[in-house]
């Protein structure tokens, strides 16, 4: 008798030293049955329900990842640029779609953002979200603050929220607010609460050129890629515009392990798929490459014309195309 | 006080001080000048002296929540069922005249059962008229005290009759017959014959708690302590009548006559303190600095402003409510009692075809399912058919400078935000025709193209307006960015 309960003990103390390393409760951690489980998830073959992790569908990226994204914590996704706002948000909307597949009477999806931030890259539009994501409009609350610092404060409240499915967001550049200690803060809310944190960067790209630190364990880095051709029955169409791609880097990752990968988003399926190697081959080649290097797509018939933004500007004005103005630089904000 | 009265310039009040140099209201400004050249004169302001008036009216709020003002210068207090609180009606009238005293008012009052009766008491400096005795009250003043407008007054009194006591043993209906209803009407109202309703200037909430303090508060938590300790009250009321607060009052009476008024509104019934609590912190924090507490707060009401029926709910064994929207409509009351009514947005699908119509960014109001206005409801919705949108979309679409070949091709190349981009492949167009029943003529059609850049950007950029037909320079926008 006494023996066993030693053992528990010693078998509780180890289970709540894992739930520290892992940056979770001792409670949330999978019983004893499921050891098979969680091993086979670290030889990453995946088919694993567990609410702890958001499987993304792409095997390579989750066996890269331990089994998915962190189904109760922070995760952030960067986007260098303000072009790459379209892919981040896409990335993030198509994440946060699997996490409402999942519990589909679940709560809300909130999405946390600035007006600035609003401004500047677009609101998230309700008839795409239902259409491409499967994401309801009833199930979507925005939320929008003039200063980062109330942002900061509708966050840290609703991530206490049991009821809340998954929370969005959105920061613009690297405002000082946004550290170690803030981001240390929200990963210990969704840990707490049980859903998943998505900190949506927009143009983060640092003035000293790394990341800043941050506590959330995972950290990807998007943008976009071109996309697939419309499939037909009759095979790709060609010059068409199919599905969304996403160029993901890993950048911060538990295990330490990086990765670049190229998934691709069906709107029909609402899930994720990694793009094959050899597909632009397979696809007669004029996918990717034929159209960054070759000639405009359509032979002009008609005659071309310059339509001027106000009317006067003349195309010689035109600055280099990777010049940006110092109005679209990173600002610290806060 | 001089005021200007067709072409010249009239006393229009006077102090104490000028009554006893012999000055009389409506004297001319220049004879008075004449007369004593060492007085001062200063404009008469009316919107000044009512900005006063309410003022005091909402002082007096503290007695009873029936507080209307009455002509230029006076307030009426009904304290029907509030006079036991201060130690009976005298105490009350007693308190309230020294209060004003101390304030700096000289104030004239009369208690009486009818506001006609009322109104002469404190005109006349009659001693408080008991129910029933308004008879014996009215008998020896003279016309004045009846409110009559100033002609009918003068018709009276010129066939004699100057006193009240002689109207009254005047047969009724020869009166009438000679000088309208309205002098019956003021005696009756007098007499107390006729109810006579007083409307209250603010709006009478249902229920209300305060406490009056003896030492008066400043710190904001202290404020939340008592909220903390009034809340609780309102919740057994608010059971008893098997209600729920939408919106509620914080009114804080300050020590100098100022009345600081707090409103939250809430997207469920509520009653619960803690919750009432958590949502007066909120505002008390994003009102940090508007509240000038001076030398404190005395009195402190919360009162409920609106109250629906609210049925109770059985919670399972751990406490937790079935759906959790409770929690959710709760986290939105706080947003919105803190950063406005606006930080909390949900999208609402509208039937429009112009993109940026379609979706309407209502706020936040508790429940989740879909008003009647919006487009289609979750069960017929076909999301087959509908037609490819982007998934961030600019209210305002953004000029672009594009070089596109005429009169109807795809862009090829674009400027946006001062970086050109060179379009990889394009899709379109969709053609969006302007909605002409809104009777708008200004709009044109609108050629929607989903293209992609070499660097697998994709983007939504349309042209404005058929060339040739609609304009011969149309325009181009950048919409939207797809994922």
């Amino acid at each position: 008798m006494a023996r066993e309960a030693a053992a528990r003990q010693t078998l509780f103390a180890l289970r709540r030293e894992m739930a520290r390393i892992e940056g979770r409760l001792a409670e949330r951690l999978a019983m004893p049955a499921a050891v098979s489980a969680s091993l086979v998830r670290y030889c990453g073959v995946v088919h694993d329900d567990s609410p702890d992790f958001i499987p993304t569908g792409a095997p390579r990226l989750d066996a890269r990842l331990n089994g998915g994204l962190p189904g109760a914590a922070l995760t952030e996704i960067h986007g260098a640029g303000m072009r790459d706002t379209g892919a981040v948000t896409g990335f993030v909307l198509a994440l946060a779609s699997l996490v409402l597949q999942k519990n589909a009477s679940g709560g809300p999806l909130f999405w946390i953002g600035t007006e600035d931030g609003f401004h500047e890259g677009g609101i998230p539009y309700a008839p795409a979200l239902l259409k491409d994501y499967g994401i309801a409009p009833e199930r979507l609350i925005l939320s929008c603050t003039r200063k980062i610092e109330d942002a900061l404060w509708v966050a840290g409240e609703t991530s206490k929220l049991k009821a809340v499915s998954a929370l969005i967001i959105e920061i613009r550049g690297n405002p000082a607010r946004v550290d170690l200690t803030a981001t240390r803060r929200l990963q210990r809310r969704a840990s707490l609460a049980g859903h998943p944190i998505f900190l949506l960067r927009q143009s983060s790209r640092a003035k000293s050129g790394g990341a800043e630190p941050t506590a959330a364990p995972v950290r990807l880095l998007l943008a976009s890629a071109p996309a697939g051709l419309r499939q037909t029955i009759s095979g790709p169409l060609s010059g068409s515009i199919g599905p969304p791609a996403f160029q993901v880097r890993i950048d911060k990752n538990r295990n330490g392990l990086p990765g670049q990968f190229l998934l691709e988003w069906d709107p029909q399926t609402h899930s994720f798929h990694e793009r094959p190697q050899g597909y632009a081959a397979e696809n007669n080649g004029i996918v990717v490459s034929s159209s960054r290097h070759g000639p405009n797509p359509a032979p002009a018939a008609g005659t071309l014309m310059a339509f001027g933004e106000a009317g006067s500007g003349s195309p010689r004005d035109e600055p280099p195309g990777k010049q940006y103005a110092a109005h679209r630089r990173s600002r610290r904000a806060g | 006080m001089s005021r200007q009265e067709n072409n010249t310039r009239r006393i229009a009040a006077l102090d104490e001080r000028a009554e006893a140099l012999g000055l009389k209201q409506g004297m001319g400004i220049a004879d008075a000048r004449a007369m004593h050249p060492s007085i001062e004169i200063l404009e008469h302001d009316p919107a000044a002296d009512r900005r006063l008036l309410e003022a005091l009216a909402d002082w007096c709020d503290r007695y009873t929540p029936l507080v209307a003002i009455e002509g230029k210068d006076g307030l009426f207090l009904d304290i029907s069922g509030c006079a036991h609180l201060f130690g009976g009606e005298k105490r009350l009238l007693d308190e309230a005249l020294s209060s004003f005293l101390h304030q700096g008012f000289d104030v004239r009052a009369g208690l009486a059962s009818t506001p006609g009766a009322a109104w002469a008491a404190a005109r006349f400096s009659l001693p408080p008229i008991d129910a029933g005795k308004e008879r014996e009250a009215l008998l020896p003043l003279p016309l004045a005290a009846l409110r009559l407008p100033a002609e009918t007054r003068e018709r009276v009194e010129s066939v004699g009759l100057k006193k009240a006591e002689m109207l009254l043993s005047t047969p009724r209906a020869p009166l009438v017959r000679r000088f309208g209803k309205e002098l019956l009407l003021r005696i009756d109202q007098f007499l107390g014959g006729i109810e006579e309703p007083i409307s209250p200037r603010l709006p009478v909430s249902p229920l209300s708690v305060e406490r009056r303090l003896m030492e008066p508060v400043m710190l904001h938590s202290e404020i939340e302590h008592l909220v903390a300790l009034l809340a609780p009250t309102l919740k057994n009321d608010l059971e008893r009548r098997g209600e729920g607060a939408r919106a509620l009052r914080l009114s804080l009476f300050r020590v100098d006559g100022f009345v600081s008024r707090i409103d939250v509104g809430t997207s469920r019934p509520l009653r619960d303190p803690a919750l009432i609590c958590r949502l007066f912190r909120e505002k008390l924090i994003a009102l940090e600095g508007a509240i000038d507490a001076g030398y404190g707060f005395d009195l402190i009401r919360l009162s409920v402003a609106a109250a629906v029926p609210l049925e109770e709910e059985q919670a399972d064994l751990s406490g937790e409510s079935p759906d959790g929207k409770e929690e959710v409509a709760m986290l939105a009351d706080r947003i919105r009692a803190r950063l406005g009514a606006h930080a909390v947005l949900r999208p609402v699908c509208m039937e429009s075809h112009i993109p940026e119509r379609a979706v309407l960014q209502v706020p936040f109001a508790g429940s989740l399912a879909s008003p009647s206005s919006a487009a289609f409801s979750q069960s017929e919705r076909n999301v087959s058919i509908l037609p490819q949108r982007p998934i961030r979309l600019f209210g305002h679409p953004e000029r672009v400078a594009v070089t596109a070949e005429v009169p109807e091709g795809p862009p090829l190349r674009f400027r946006w935000r001062n970086v050109t981009h060179k379009v990889a492949r394009s899709e379109g167009p969709e053609r969006i025709a302007p909605e002409w029943w809104l009777a708008n003529g200004e709009e044109q059609t609108r050629d929607y193209y989903r293209v992609e850049d070499d660097d697998g950007h994709r983007y939504w950029i349309y042209r404005e307006g058929f060339y040739g037909e609609e304009t011969t320079h149309p325009r181009w926008f950048l919409q939207g960015l797809f994922a």
